[in-house]
């Protein structure tokens, strides 16, 4: 550290803040112990006036870092902005006035540690200077030519960015392409619509901002937002080019109808898949591909593939649509037809329910039942549950059956030689139920390869986790697909339409758009320097101190997000643009390799170490709480706006994510002499809420080597543990911590106290 | 009962009815959600609810259809309709079902099916229900023994209602201007006649 | 109106639920100006009122979170709340709104004290918790209100209770005076995100919402789950607090019914299979049955399904039960065809929750402006009004949070082509 800059605080003693603390003790302990160059006492900070006292300071260059020992970061953040001198706060309200008896000792205690471990921050931290060389290039790489690569490329190309669209075939167009007519999506929503591709393509083909490269695979991709180096193989040429961010969008393949032979697909040429259909409802006249004669009884069977767990597990969404309107177009060709379809639940959500009651009224008959057998001569048995009965239907002429979708989340031709890519998330685990056991969480790997088979790769990322984007159990490609579905484990690159989930054209329509939004939203942030989603606008980013690395490559394995690589020596290497900021590589970290400027080791060692601890006599416990700023801190502000009352002798340190922790942490806490350590985190597991989708998990990993570490200390292993908090555990947040304090009191004092 | 007849869903039957019965080209918007069955305040003492025979006159069970006495112990209290999500007149349907079951002999053995005989041939004859020829019209259609025996057990009844003067024992009530109400009914007789096979 | 020729970059994004606030933040973090305007004291709309989210049953507070740091950290976006849209007039890149503010009573100054609803000595009906429960006069909208700051309920000014609290607050930020107010606001483009309302449940005549204490809606079910509700998250049916073990699901409860809502609010199903886990977790010996005409659960969704279906303790029946009475108990008894079985049931339940259908808003109230609804007042698809207005979320049609989403991060790109002139 250079010079020590000049760290003001400003105590507001509102809120309750004075009544529950002397504000004078705390000056006391501000200016005098922590060496804060001045301390500045208000009784409502909030206010106008309060926040011109700050901004005046900075102006004069009498506070250049500032503490704002008040309310919650959470609360008037927007108050306490000023320019280039981000403020540290440190919460006296919620996690003090608020949940500690006023006037206590241990109240005063626990706030004075706070004013300590606030300057003990600003101390060993600097506001974020951004980076360097931030990549600049504006073009979107879309890869993908069909209805969400089209949308993708159109929706961005107008939003003023150039785009490069990929696509493998000869033509534009994909699947949507060979579609006779599309399901409708805009009022009264009731008959098939015109399909409108032609015209998708023809804007696109016709739009300056776009280039359009058909017959075309992305080779390698290397870098990353903002500086993709992209290279193609087009039609046998090699293009190179930097590119700032990537749309996925290679949609699906249908479900391979040889694997139906229950349902007759193969016995007779009139059973056809609803894609095959859709080719012989384009051609013109209806005609049975066995005989030429027109189809005068035609028999749907809905979820043929899709459903069955020993198929697709999942609902491929479009078929009962399409379905539908493939039976609309042949009661409209054929009128004295019989079209049945058979379905086990009839699925039309939304507006789309005016879609099934139009082919009812179209004469169109729904049957629900399970197929048993498709007979060479077309007779479909089928168990009907709604008349109770077992029925053979005979004389049909045609049957379709409505296979499901296969998400291109590898290239095709790839699942014949090699398997899918190690699942990720199973979507088949149970769900929790009172009393039931719980499957031990962080049993999972975390330091798996999920790199999957070596070819195949949409992309083939240059990465070192490898060249697949993380593809999940149900084989559909990664996105958190619930607040933020956009959201892929890897920077800067948006999967949309089918590849992501099956979806029909509208919904794919409406999925590029915003992927579209997604990706130019990357290729500013890089531009900036700045980080992507959920930090979006943090300037930090991780420095790498090569000395102490010792290459144990822990930091590479366990990057979420696939954003460091290793050097031709071993060496960690980050892209800063695919970092997402959120400390994972500092926690796995054996040593000190990995710093922010405003988030490290040695910042939290110093935090962690400011705190008075007093001797064993005092019956005065100290624990160490890292809890998680977007889950667990969120929980124990609640707790203290209901007044929750909790353990004075916690000292709440908030991290970016609980991967970010440090086993050095937790080292330097028990030899400080604090009593035991609370690691909160968010769930992890399948139905993680992880923000950072592994840092909690890889925590959970972690313990088994802290545990060593304790009994190599001669410490019970019981004075580390680790919970998941969810933001709603506001009551349940404190109670752990008062727990622990229980079972701190069981086991006893710190040996190492007084050292 | 329907295990007579096996399901082919061979739709000539239902677009018959779709055709044919008042009401029932809504029969095709049906999805089987058991509202209307769930509804039948007699639900319990019929051989189908109306949910399963929609079912049955798509898989083209004529004859189990006409036969459910499902359209004898309707009560026409449009429970059934007014709750259908999808608007679908059932009672009136059923009553088609049924005009369409006696004529072609499936209503036969069927004491709605009598009772309603003599129910209209009262009404069609004086222009009023006469209480006393109606009860024995309708013992008597099943036969002599079965008369006499349903005219015993109920003689205590009788007794009771004539002499609370709910029935009487003179020549049945009349309206006046019969006349007119026949010239009504043949009418009605000639423009249903008309109309047959037409189905609107 | 705006001045001749005034145009604008900004983008005006109307309701502060989960779509207006993506819309408005992924805008904003794409480099557009943004006003986000919400009718209530606080961003967050329906799903700050869910305890949780299908399929993984996670927090909706947890997303929130991050997107109410996405907004504390971001510039280029303003939150106006207490303020609805009445009209808009003009064109593409040069629209004008007209703003009406609805008093709070509670200004700037706030610090979030509490002070005020300590003071309160008057209980004025919670709408966080569907009513189920009450609050003080000046209240936080719910413990992650943002802007985190007091309301005082329009009911109690000029009563001494509103003298009470403004005499508590100790930083003078009542302002019992306030009245309603409009402004104009020029803007480049409007992203409709008003969203839905559960439908009136009351209008279910068989089912007897109003006359049975134990028949609730999916809405009041989610605040019974809360932590933050009326029971602290005790699943306790309402007649006498006894815990609700013997749970009935009643599916399309309005939905897919041409006496109610034609269209199916896609919702439902998910929701229900939900509440199921809500109870099995809840108790050990808990049994749900769930009355549906189709399980709905579209796409990667039905994993959540087949996950719900392979426990023996929740039964799926395929049947619109009929109505429902109550037995001496008090319990809801439900009335029906098992459509599989083709038996009659009547049965009864601790609870029954009615998995009520979502309702456009936008059909309550249209604003002034030149809209294009369905028939059902849905408001027409972004890509479809020529001009800069576009609609996001439920307000477009029935979605889940997942589709909301993403037609709101659609609708942000959209709405910044319409300001920017592409």
């Amino acid at each position: 550290m250079a010079e020590a800059a000049k760290t003001a605080v400003y105590l507001c003693a509102g809120c309750g803040i004075g009544e529950a603390v002397s504000i004078e003790a705390l000056e006391a302990v501000a200016t005098g112990e922590s060496k804060a160059s001045s301390c500045r006492r208000h009784d409502h900070l909030c206010d106008d006036a309060g926040v011109a006292t700050i901004q005046a300071d900075i102006d004069s260059g009498a506070a250049e870092r500032i503490v704002i020992a008040a309310c919650s970061e959470r609360v008037n953040a927007d108050r306490f902005r000023f320019d280039g001198t981000p403020p540290i706060r440190c919460d006296l309200r919620e996690r003090v006035a608020w949940s500690q008896p006023p006037g206590a000792e241990d109240t005063q205690m626990l706030a004075a540690d706070y004013v300590r471990m606030a300057l003990a921050e600003a101390e060993k931290s600097a506001p974020p200077s951004g980076q360097a060389d931030p990549g600049t290039s504006k073009t979107i790489l879309v890869v993908g030519g069909g209805v969400s690569g089209l949308t993708a490329a159109l929706e961005s190309a107008r939003a003023g960015y150039q785009v490069m669209l990929v696509e493998r075939a000869s033509d534009l167009g994909g699947h949507g392409a060979k579609w006779s007519k599309r399901m409708p999506h805009r009022p009264p929503y009731r008959l098939p619509q015109d399909n409108d591709i032609g015209a998708l393509i023809a804007a696109v083909t016709a739009e300056p901002r776009i280039t359009v490269h058909t017959r075309s695979r992305v080779v390698s991709t290397a870098g990353g937002p903002g500086r993709f180096l992209v290279t193609l193989d087009s039609g046998g040429t090699t293009i190179e080019e930097t590119l700032g961010a990537i749309v996925v969008a290679t949609g699906w393949r249908p479900y391979d109808a040889t694997k139906l032979g229950h349902l007759g697909y193969g016995a007779s040429p009139d059973v056809v898949t609803g894609v095959e259909l859709e080719t012989m409802l384009g051609a013109g006249e209806l005609a049975c591909k066995s005989d030429g004669r027109r189809p005068a009884a035609v028999a749907f069977i809905q979820c043929a593939g899709s459903r069955d767990p020993d198929h697709l597990p999942y609902c491929s969404s479009i078929c009962c649509g399409v379905s539908i309107k493939q039976a609309l177009m042949i009661r409209e060709r054929v009128p004295d037809s019989s079209v049945y379809i058979i379905h086990d639940e009839l699925r039309t959500p939304g507006t789309a329910e005016a879609f099934y009651r139009a082919a009812q009224a179209a004469g169109v008959i729904f049957m629900k039942g399970k197929v048993s057998a498709v007979g060479a001569d077309l007779t479909v048995t089928v168990e009907d549950v709604l008349l109770g009965e077992t029925v053979a239907m005979a004389g049909l002429d045609l049957v379709v059956l409505a296979t499901g979708m296969m998400p291109n989340a590898t290239a095709p031709e790839a699942e014949a030689i090699a398997p899918q890519p190690a699942p990720d998330i199973d979507p088949l685990a149970p769900i929790l139920a009172a009393g039931a056991t719980v499957p031990e969480p962080g049993s999972e790997d975390a330091s798996e390869d999920d790199s999957g088979p070596e070819i195949g790769s949409i992309l083939n990322l240059q990465y070192r986790q490898g060249p697949h984007l993380p593809i999940l159990a149900d084989g559909f490609a990664d996105s958190h697909f619930l607040c933020f579905p956009y959201e892929t484990r890897r920077s800067g690159i948006y999967t949309c339409g089918p590849v992501r989930r099956p979806m029909d054209m509208a919904e794919s329509a409406t999925d590029a758009t915003g992927a579209a939004l997604k990706a130019i939203q990357a290729i500013e942030a890089a531009a900036a320097g700045t980080a992507l989603h959920p930090r979006g606008g943090d300037l930090s980013f991780p420095r790498i101190n090569l000395d102490p690395c010792t290459k144990c490559r822990r930091c590479t394995v366990e990057c979420p997000f696939g954003a460091i690589d290793e050097s031709d020596d071993d060496y960690p290497v980050v892209e800063v643009a695919r970092c997402r900021r959120c400390g994972t590589c500092m926690g796995a970290c054996p040593v000190r390799t990995i710093s922010f400027e405003n988030y490290s080791v040695e910042m939290v060692s110093a935090m962690i170490k400011a705190v008075e601890v007093p001797d064993e006599f005092a019956e005065k416990p100290r624990v160490l709480v890292l809890a998680c700023r977007n889950d667990a801190i969120p929980a124990l502000d609640m707790a203290g706006i209901s007044g929750t009352r909790y353990s004075p002798f916690a000292r709440v340190v908030p991290v970016r994510c609980l991967g970010s922790v440090s086993a050095l942490w937790i080292s330097d806490a028990l030899s400080t002499g604090y009593d035991g350590v609370i690691l909160m985190g968010c769930k992890a597991g399948d139905d993680y809420q992880c923000h950072f989708v592994k840092g909690s998990a890889i925590t959970q990993e972690r313990m088994g080597k802290i545990a060593e570490t304790l009994k190599s200390m001669m410490l019970e292993e019981e004075r580390v543990v680790t919970h998941e908090v969810a933001i709603a555990d506001a009551r349940r947040a404190p109670e752990l911590i008062d727990s622990f304090l229980d079972t701190i009191a069981e086991i006893g004092p710190n040996p190492f106290k007084g050292f | 009962m329907a295990g007579a007849e096996t399901a082919t869903y061979d739709l000539g039957f239902a677009k018959w009815v779709a055709g044919n019965i008042s009401g029932a080209d809504k029969l095709s918007m049906c999805m089987q959600c058991g509202m209307c069955s769930g509804s039948c305040p007699i639900g319990t003492q019929m051989d189908h609810g109306p949910r399963k025979l929609i079912m049955m006159i798509r898989a083209g069970m004529r004859d189990a259809v006409l036969s459910a006495n499902t359209l004898w112990n309707c009560t026409q209290c449009y429970n059934c309709t007014v709750r259908c999500p999808r608007g679908i007149p059932v009672t009136e349907i059923l009553q088609g079902l049924a005009t369409v079951a006696v004529a072609e002999g499936h209503a036969g053995g069927e004491p709605t099916a009598r009772f309603s005989e003599a129910f209209w041939w009262s009404l069609a004859k004086f222009g009023r229900t006469d209480e006393r020829l109606v009860t024995s019209r309708f013992y008597f259609s099943a036969g002599l023994a079965e008369g006499v025996r349903k005219s015993r057990e109920n003689l205590a009844i009788a007794l009771r209602m004539i002499k609370a003067r709910r029935m009487h024992l003179g020549a049945p009530h009349k309206i006046k201007r019969r006349k007119n109400l026949q010239a009504i009914l043949a009418k009605a007789r000639e423009i249903e006649a008309r109309g047959a096979g037409e189905g609107d | 109106m705006a001045a001749q020729g005034a145009r604008s970059e900004t983008i005006l994004v109307v309701g502060g639920g989960i779509a207006g606030i993506t819309t408005a933040v992924e805008a904003a973090e794409a480099g557009a100006e943004v006003v986000l305007v919400e009718r209530g004291p606080s961003l967050g709309g329906r799903v700050a009122q869910l305890s949780r989210y299908f399929p993984k049953l996670c927090h909706p507070t947890c997303g929130l979170e991050i997107n109410y740091q996405r907004i504390r950290g971001n510039r280029r976006l303003r939150v106006i709340t207490m303020a609805t849209v009445a009209a808009v007039t003009g064109d593409r890149g040069a629209y004008t709104a007209r703003i009406e503010t609805r008093p709070r009573h509670v200004t700037a100054r706030c610090t979030g004290c509490g002070d005020c609803a300590r003071a309160s000595q008057t209980r004025v009906p919670n709408p966080y918790n569907y009513d189920l429960d009450t609050v003080p006069a000046a209240h936080l909208a719910h413990p992650m209100a943002y802007p985190m700051r007091y309301v005082i309920a329009d009911s109690v000014i000029g009563t001494p209770e509103a003298d009470r609290i403004e005499a508590a607050c100790r930083y003078g930020a009542v302002d019992l005076g306030e009245e309603p107010g409009a402004f104009d606001m020029v803007v480049g483009a409007v992203v409709w995100a008003t969203g839905w309302r559960p439908y009136d449940a009351a209008k279910l005549q068989p089912y007897g919402y109003e006359r049975h204490a134990n028949v609730i809606t999916n809405v009041e079910m989610e605040r019974l789950a809360a932590t933050t509700g009326p029971t602290l998250g005790q699943i306790l049916r309402p007649s006498d607090a006894k815990p609700a073990k013997r749970v009935a699901m009643i599916q399309c409860a309005g939905s897919r019914d041409h006496n109610h809502l034609p269209y199916c609010s896609r919702i439902c199903c998910l929701a229900s299979l939900k509440h199921a886990a809500y109870l099995r977790e809840a108790y050990a010996d808990a049994e749900v049955d769930i009355y549906y005409i189709d399980i709905r659960a579209h796409d990667k969704l039905e994993s959540f399904h087949a996950r719900i279906k392979a426990d023996p303790r929740v039964r799926f029946i395929k049947s619109k039960p009929a109505s429902i009475s109550e037995n001496e108990a008090g319990d809801p008894v439900l009335h029906g065809e098992d459509t599989l079985t083709r038996d009659l049931y009547e049965t009864a339940y601790d609870m029954v929750v009615l998995a009520i259908g979502m309702a456009p808003t936008a059909g309550d109230a249209m604003p002034e402006a030149a809209l294009e609804t369905d028939e059902y007042g849905f408001i027409v698809a972004a890509e479809t009004l020529g001009g800069g207005m576009f609609s996001a979320g439920v307000a477009a049609g029935p979605l889940d949070v997942s589709l909301s989403v993403q037609s709101a991060t659609a609708a942000a790109l959209k709405a910044i082509q319409a300001v920017r002139g592409g």
